[in-house]
């Protein structure tokens, strides 16, 4: 699921794996999942000019084709 | 798994591979990459390309030399997954700075992606782990993802595409643009058409993805 995804990837990113919370928002045709972290890891989640975020947000609407879904990744700081 | 090997002859380069490998001829097959032939100045030279039926084919997380692969390979393993299309990942090659990952799943279409989308935003994601996890002190491998080959075939692809567009310039004298491409790919195309005399390259564009835009400069020799 692409809850466990985001979390799983943004823990092993960062230096405080227990500070990463993901909050999921269902909606009818798409889901929102808010990724929040530590204040000394926001860096690391989101890279030089957001290569990360991009490249998380890339692998996310790949997975969420699978049954047609559209997910939204928003980092909250 | 492919390798490559250079001989003064096709031959010789074959043996070599045969020593190498420590397999019989039969046991491989072989391409031929490249043959440059005898030289005032040089001696001719054979580029072979060697492939060996993957006898662990299929078989998960082996041959790791250390934490650090096999670690990254299991980041891997667990992002596609998660991402609800699992497979494998072995070792594809490795060097002193480079781990190659073979991903192997049959979701592999989407887990590439278009134009490989999909397969390099894994691929950064895996550099970044791999960073994380190295030693301060020592400077982190790059991890190539490929899976399918496509990253030879999209290689091969391009620089085809290349030729045939470098040609159309030719004909026409007009200038060409092609299509966005990062710096690898952009690299290819540069290095592919600098032995035509007849076309210059140059990129134009802002950030990571610029557009090469291939110029007819007639011979002037």
């Amino acid at each position: 699921m692409e809850r466990d995804l985001v979390e799983y990837i943004a823990k092993s990113l960062v230096d405080y794996p227990d500070e990463v919370t993901v909050n999921m928002i269902e909606g009818e045709k798409s889901t929102i999942l808010e990724l929040r972290v530590s204040d000394d890891d926001i860096g690391k989640v989101i890279g030089k000019h957001g290569r990360i975020a991009k490249a998380v947000r890339t692998i996310l609407s790949a997975s969420s084709t699978r049954d047609g879904k559209r997910c939204v990744l928003e980092i909250l700081d | 798994m492919i390798r490559e090997f250079e001989g003064k002859t096709e031959k010789d380069a074959i043996s070599k591979a045969v020593a190498e490998l420590g397999l019989q001829q039969d046991e491989f097959d072989v391409e031929i990459l490249e043959t440059v032939s005898n030289g005032i100045f040089k001696r001719g030279s054979v580029k072979i390309r060697v492939h060996v039926e993957d006898e662990s084919a299929g078989v998960p997380l082996t041959d790791f030399d250390g934490d650090l692969e096999k670690e990254t390979a299991e980041f891997v393993t667990n992002i596609i997954e998660k991402m609800g299309y699992p497979g494998s990942v072995s070792v594809n090659f490795r060097d002193e700075r480079k781990l190659g990952l073979d991903i192997k799943s049959e979701h592999s279409a989407i887990l590439i992606g278009k134009k490989g989308k999909n397969m390099d935003a894994i691929q950064l994601l895996a550099n970044v782990y791999l960073g994380k996890i190295t030693p301060v002190d020592e400077k982190p491998a790059r991890v190539i993802i490929d899976s399918e080959n496509y990253r030879r075939r999209r290689e091969d692809s391009i620089i085809r595409m290349a030729r045939k567009t470098a040609e159309q310039v030719c004909r026409s004298k007009n200038s060409k643009l092609l299509e966005p491409m990062n710096p690898f790919e952009r690299r290819l195309i540069h290095t592919a058409l600098n032995d035509m005399n007849d076309v210059i390259t140059k990129s134009e564009g802002d950030g990571l993805y610029k557009q090469v835009r291939i110029i007819y400069k007639g011979s002037r020799e």
